[in-house]
């Protein structure tokens, strides 16, 4: 039994007001002046801003409220309670497994802590592209710092586990230059279940900063609870309806009345995916056809290593050695350029995402001591051929994201899978199986590069991932190229802003929760301006 | 021709289907299936389908012995029931329908390019089943190899097990 001070539960003993679940039966109807439609980075970081400036605030989550005490460090049930579709997420043709968030604290509960300020050549973009001018590397800066401070964002001092410094060290053998990843960690016990929730609160989440905050300051979480659908009247909300939700996200009763919440503005914040998509069900205008399109993953392509020596990836800080090398080698809208890093492993996660199986496959499995899995993110969203993904929804109107992968991504990712098996071998890595459904492990570079260059790059034979999930209610100076405008707002509804990872007109090219944080905290500061008249900040 | 509810045809081509080979199954097979899941579970020919699939998959994995096998199944089809109570509806349906599908002698025969009955199915002609579905080109019968490695993966090492045959210690204590 753990000793840890569980802030949650002191919390609710204290009085939080939380209803949903097994917090109390939702009422009819709940009156505010914001509703905030998510829990995550966005809308944790705008309900801190705005029940510091004396707002009336209402938070609606879908997901469950866990805490420290919860978190066992056990996959099948952290799968089951945090994540969206149980960690099995998937795109229309099923080419690509999504892990993003549902619970308190949205993907911040469940990530693996790297805290990446926006690249500027991302930032360059969008002023060239979409006309942020505001969105420079100068602008944005006073708000980024004010996240890291607040999160306690600072580079990895701690060395590395060997997973990570196995890039490091061949990265360098080839001249790539690889650096120490930047962590919201305070405390941190070096366990490697990030991805499980924290079970001793090290890591600096939503839920044990901000989500505290705002429920010390009066505000109201409704939880185990979905906005399914926003009342629209004459360019205004005037409502957003929610109803109770199970575990696999079906109504508790879909014959019950839905709960009414009425606020003078609202926030909607839910993460790309689900953020479109309730705009799509509510039947927001969308008037140049921009809603839920241009949404981006960081498609990942994978090359697992069986290592020389003991490699325990399960064990240490998952993510804190980085490569940036193959995002700066070509312009950002040639070739696709990608992030490299690696993946902590553990038995669901390692098992069940190895290509392939049988006698041979249980040969590697019982290498998973010496295992490791690199990871190349790579950067859509700044090519023709990349525009990324479009929401839609299904006759139940939950949502269904159809994200073809090109030949120009796929491309990417035979390029990465070379980059990333030669650094292996370079590490020391005895073999390298390419993620493939039709590789085999080979036991040298040569023969390596050979059948990577050999293997037909298709949608599903290649394995492709996603933990980043981004766009959908692209920021844009003009209303016909996006759907948020660069304080925002929404482009056709007044009293409706947008403040998630769902803004993002690119991907990120990087690690996207600093850039949500850091974004989003000047976005709130100036709504909590205009709403209260009063200026308050992060930190 | 009479159609239970869970197969009727809307609901069936959402699967994805678009091959022509694959319809003519489905024509043929429609009034044959059985479902694949009751009551949220897996049914009685569902889990046949996962038990061989899970022998072929898992060879050299799960233990030898006969009855320690079985036990192992088993364990690992109860875990396969858990797992199916946190998944959503639409996936639950998609599952429903690929399982039925699969079960029947002509989705057995066409999709998966097994000809021995489940029943009869040795590992190894299991296994070169599944090897020729993602050696297809045939996008239906790729996704369905996954759906089945993802229904026999996910609570094979869910299982602790799985931590003996990999070597994972289990959570540092706290």
């Amino acid at each position: 039994m753990s000793n840890t001070p569980d802030p949650i539960l002191e919390g609710l003993q204290r009085g939080w007001k939380v209803l949903g679940g097994k917090h109390g039966a939702l009422p009819e109807r709940i009156t505010c002046d914001v509703a905030i439609i998510g829990s995550g980075a966005g809308a944790s970081i705008t309900a801190e801003l705005l029940t510091k400036a004396g707002l009336n605030v209402v938070i609606v989550e879908e997901g469950p409220l866990k805490s420290s005490t919860d978190f066992k460090q056990r996959e099948p049930e952290a799968y089951a309670s945090l994540y969206q579709e149980n960690a099995g997420r998937k795109t229309k043709d099923k080419g690509i497994t999504i892990l993003q968030g549902r619970s308190v604290g949205g993907t911040t509960t469940v990530n693996w802590t790297s805290s990446f300020l926006t690249p500027p050549d991302t930032l360059k973009f969008w002023q060239d592209k979409f006309g942020l001018k505001d969105y420079s590397v100068e602008a944005l800066a006073p708000y980024f710092e004010q996240a890291q401070t607040r999160l306690n964002i600072e580079p990895w001092a701690v060395p590395p586990n060997e997973n990570n410094e196995l890039l490091r060290r061949g990265a360098a053998k080839l001249g790539i230059k690889a650096e120490v990843i930047p962590r919201n960690v305070k405390g941190c016990h070096n366990l490697g279940s990030c991805g499980m929730g924290c079970p001793v609160n090290a890591k600096q989440s939503m839920l044990v900063t901000t989500i505290p905050f705002a429920l010390d300051h009066g505000a109201t979480l409704l939880v185990e609870t979905r906005a399914e659908k926003l009342i629209i009247e004459n360019g205004r909300i005037t409502a957003v309806q929610c109803i109770a939700v199970r575990p696999n996200a079906s109504p508790v009763n879909a014959a019950a009345a839905p709960t009414t919440v009425v606020a003078k503005h609202y926030v909607l914040a839910g993460g790309a995916i689900n953020s479109p998509a309730l705009l799509m069900r509510s039947k927001a205008p969308d008037p140049h056809q921009r809603l839920g399109s241009r949404t981006f993953l960081h498609p990942v392509a994978i090359t697992t290593a069986v290592m020389g020596r003991t490699v325990a990836a399960w064990t240490g800080a998952p993510q804190s050695i980085y490569s940036d090398h193959f995002l700066h080698t070509q312009p950002v809208d040639g070739p696709i350029g990608y992030k490299l890093e690696v993946a902590p492993l553990h038995p669901v996660f390692f098992g069940a995402n190895l290509p392939g199986f049988g006698e041979k496959q249980a040969e590697l499995f019982r290498q998973y001591p010496n295992a490791n899995v690199m990871l190349a993110l790579m950067r859509d969203g700044f090519h023709d051929q990349a525009v990324g993904g479009k929401v839609e929804l299904r006759a139940d109107g939950s949502p269904l994201l159809d994200y073809p992968l090109t030949d120009y991504v796929l491309e990417g990712a035979r390029r990465s899978m070379l980059a990333m098996a030669q650094i292996q071998f370079e590490a020391g890595a005895t073999m390298v199986y390419p993620g493939h459904e039709l590789a085999a492990g080979t036991s040298t570079w040569a023969a390596t590069k050979a059948a990577i260059e050999a293997l037909p790059m298709k949608p599903l034979l290649t394995k492709i991932g996603s933990a980043h999930v981004m766009g959908g209610c692209g920021l844009a100076a003009t209303e016909k190229m996006g759907v948020t405008r660069p304080d925002g707002q929404h482009w056709q509804l007044e009293n409706l802003s947008i403040h998630d990872g769902s803004i993002f007109p690119t991907s990120i090219g990087a690690n996207p929760q600093l850039s949500i944080y850091g974004t989003v905290n000047r976005l709130a500061q100036g709504l909590a301006k205009r709403l209260s008249g009063k200026e308050v900040t992060l930190a | 021709m009479h159609r239970p509810p869970h197969l009727r045809r809307r609901s069936f081509l959402k699967l994805g289907i678009g091959s022509a080979i694959v319809l003519a199954v489905a024509g043929g097979t429609i009034a044959l299936m059985k479902p694949g899941l009751v009551e949220g579970k897996l049914s009685p020919s569902a889990r046949l389908v996962l038990t061989r699939v899970a022998q072929a998959m898992l060879a050299g994995t799960l233990p030898a012995e006969p009855d320690r096998q079985k036990r192992s199944l088993d364990a690992l089809l109860q875990r396969t029931d858990a797992f199916l109570v946190g998944l959503p509806v639409h996936v639950l349906a998609e599952l429903d329908q690929l399982l039925g599908l699969l079960a029947s002698a002509p989705g057995r025969r066409w999709l998966v390019g097994l000809s021995a009955s489940w029943e009869d199915a040795t590992a190894a002609e299991t296994y070169g089943a599944l090897k020729s579905m993602l050696a297809s080109g045939t996008e239906l019968r790729i996704q369905a190899c996954q759906g089945l490695h993802d229904l026999v993966m996910v609570p094979y090492f869910s299982g602790e097990e799985s931590w003996a045959v990999l070597g994972y210690p289990g959570p540092t204590p706290v």
